[in-house]
């Protein structure tokens, strides 16, 4: 078939202005769009702060170059993977329970990723170099390379099964689903190693985040999955939905349970000898209110939900996930901060008896912009698919 | 081919900040980026007022470090950060995309940006300038009035750098993480 015809058979509403607008006039839904015009507005005033004046609208420093940009690209990336993960367990491992999400997962991945790259190309300095070298002098050793590489390739196999679904090509959304997946997954533990092959930054250094990411991402793509049903079915679950939601909460359990074990373990072999650079920013992080946050909400808070109800108390979950999203997003943003508490002391063992001062970082109000920015762009790509596609089976 | 390094006879150094003066002057840093490209370390004088110990107060001039096995150079994703023909740990503007991995990776805090081409910057043992108008000084070394540094060839036994480094005991930065610097401080 010709790839022009192929197009036009892809299934899509026709949408006027007026159908966009045309929605069910609820304080709630009221509110969600209101927030989202002033996320995007916030967006465009953001960047234009930041073209205005580079990185010096940025709190970022040379002791402390990684900010919340950077924790904001991380959490949608985070969240493209978790979706693309509870999407394939349907359609790409055929598990039937979860094949009515499998389209609106997909959808969700794909545009996290497309906001998560609308960040992050205004914290690189130079994004258009960065498209040009990475193919005429690629950096193979750079986790950074496979990372970027890897999640262009994703984003496209994603677009395609996401084509194919619409389409109910079962077969062909299965074969880009499941290499999508694959290369997914190679890419987000290539984002972990970006932070694992800081040798210089011993509390991120080593094989643990390359797994972590993996695993949270897959917590996240739950979290998301039950704010997107809540969203749909406002609270009021039919019969089909509530035995996917149970199951993706029971599933949701065993894995914050071994979220928390991972993070115990790490946190244990952080301070475990005293190892300059690791011991004590391992005890800083313990006095840091955002680490606590990442903990009861992300982790506590849910698994509480779900271990009270054995995993039937779905509204609950509902409200369990939108937490869980704020604590899954100072996951990301302490994982970032953290990593350069330390200032990197030059001469060994002198100076490693004076008292650390730690390296202070506050997102600025231009940071802040964008990042609310890349939200708003999310919610405005996922009503827009709800909208021009149908999402559902 | 040279392999350049640099040994510093650190306990001599007197603080006065010559060869900072005289890099920034040498290679165009922005007046006021302070620890930008090379840098004089101080560690603080221990004890208590009026128990000083003067002694305690000693000086570390530093800057980047040219490993042979630079990090910096390992993380980079476009190969701007790439080691010259002498060895030295370089960076091409053109092709540096200010992800500032480079940054993070370094062990040694001796990158920055520069705000004029808005990418990444470090010192290059005066490559563009001194060396490439066939003189074989840095423009540290060659101010620095108590001779704290000493530099040349790594690789022609005859050289002062490599005399030095034979007959005097001598530590690396960090050695442990493996990344083999060429910078040299003298016991």
């Amino acid at each position: 078939m010709h790839i022009k015809e192929f197009i036009t058979t892809i299934p899509v509403k026709k949408v006027t202005l007026r159908d966009i607008v045309s929605f069910e006039k609820t304080p709630i839904n009221l509110l969600i769009a209101v927030m989202t015009l002033l996320f995007l507005v916030l967006f465009a005033v953001g960047i234009t702060t930041y073209i205005l004046h580079g990185h010096h609208a940025y709190n970022v420093t040379k002791e402390h170059p990684w900010g919340l940009l950077i924790a904001v690209y991380i959490f949608f990336v985070v969240s493209s993977t978790g979706l693309c993960i509870v999407g394939s367990l349907g359609d790409v491992f055929g598990f039937k329970d979860y094949m009515m999400i499998s389209k609106r997962a997909i959808f969700g991945s794909i545009i996290t990723i497309v906001s998560g790259f609308a960040v992050i190309a205004f914290e690189i300095g130079h994004p258009i170099t960065m498209v040009i070298y990475n193919i005429l002098t690629p950096g193979f050793t750079s986790a950074i390379w496979w990372m970027g590489t890897l999640y262009g390739l994703y984003m496209t196999f994603m677009i395609i099964e996401f084509v194919f679904l619409l389409k109910h090509n079962m077969k062909m959304a299965k074969i880009f689903g499941l290499t999508g997946l694959l290369v997914g997954l190679a890419a987000h533990s290539n984002l972990g190693g970006v932070f694992g092959f800081l040798n210089a930054r011993t509390i991120s250094n080593g094989v643990f985040y390359p797994m972590y990411f993996i695993l949270t991402a897959f917590i996240t793509g739950i979290f998301l999955s039950f704010i997107m049903y809540g969203f749909k079915y406002r609270l009021k679950f039919d019969e089909k939905a509530t035995l996917l939601l149970t199951n993706l909460a029971k599933i949701q359990g065993l894995l914050i349970a071994i979220l928390m074990f991972f993070v115990t373990w790490k946190m244990l072999s952080d301070v475990y000898g005293g190892m300059p650079n690791r011991a004590e920013v391992a005890r800083h992080i313990f006095s840091s209110a955002t680490f606590w946050a990442e903990v009861f909400f992300a982790m506590v808070i849910p698994l509480f939900i779900i271990l009270k109800s054995a995993g039937k108390n779905i509204v609950g979950m509902f409200w369990g996930s939108l937490i869980g999203m704020v604590g899954i997003f100072f996951m990301r943003y302490n994982l970032v901060h953290d990593t350069q508490l330390k200032p990197l002391q030059m001469l060994k063992t002198s100076e490693y008896q004076l008292v650390p001062t730690w390296i202070e970082y506050f997102p600025s109000v231009t940071e802040v912009m964008i990042s609310l920015g890349g939200l708003g762009l999310c919610l405005f790509l996922y009503y827009m698919g709800t909208k021009l596609f149908n999402l559902d089976e | 081919m040279a392999r350049y390094g640099m040994a510093l006879d650190y306990k001599n150094c007197i603080n006065c900040k010559a060869c900072e003066t005289a890099c920034k002057e040498e290679n165009g840093v922005l007046l006021g980026a302070d620890n930008h490209r090379i840098w004089v370390g101080m560690k603080e004088i221990e004890g208590e007022y009026p128990n000083l110990s003067i002694a305690s107060n000693t000086f570390y001039p530093s800057q980047c470090q040219h490993c042979d096995e630079a990090p910096c150079q390992e993380v980079c994703p476009t190969n701007a950060t790439y080691y010259d023909k002498d060895g030295q740990v370089r960076i091409d503007a053109d092709k540096c995309i200010l992800c500032s991995y480079c940054i993070n990776a370094c062990p040694y805090d001796a990158r920055y940006v520069d705000d004029r081409t808005n990418t990444v910057d470090k010192c290059t043992f005066c490559t563009d300038t001194r060396l490439a108008r066939g003189e074989t000084t840095t423009a540290c070394q060659n101010t620095c009035p108590t001779k704290v540094r000493i530099f040349g060839d790594l690789d022609d036994p005859n050289s002062e750098i490599s005399q030095v480094l034979q007959n005097r005991e001598h530590f690396t930065l960090k050695s442990n993480l493996g990344t083999k610097p060429k910078l040299f401080y003298l016991i």
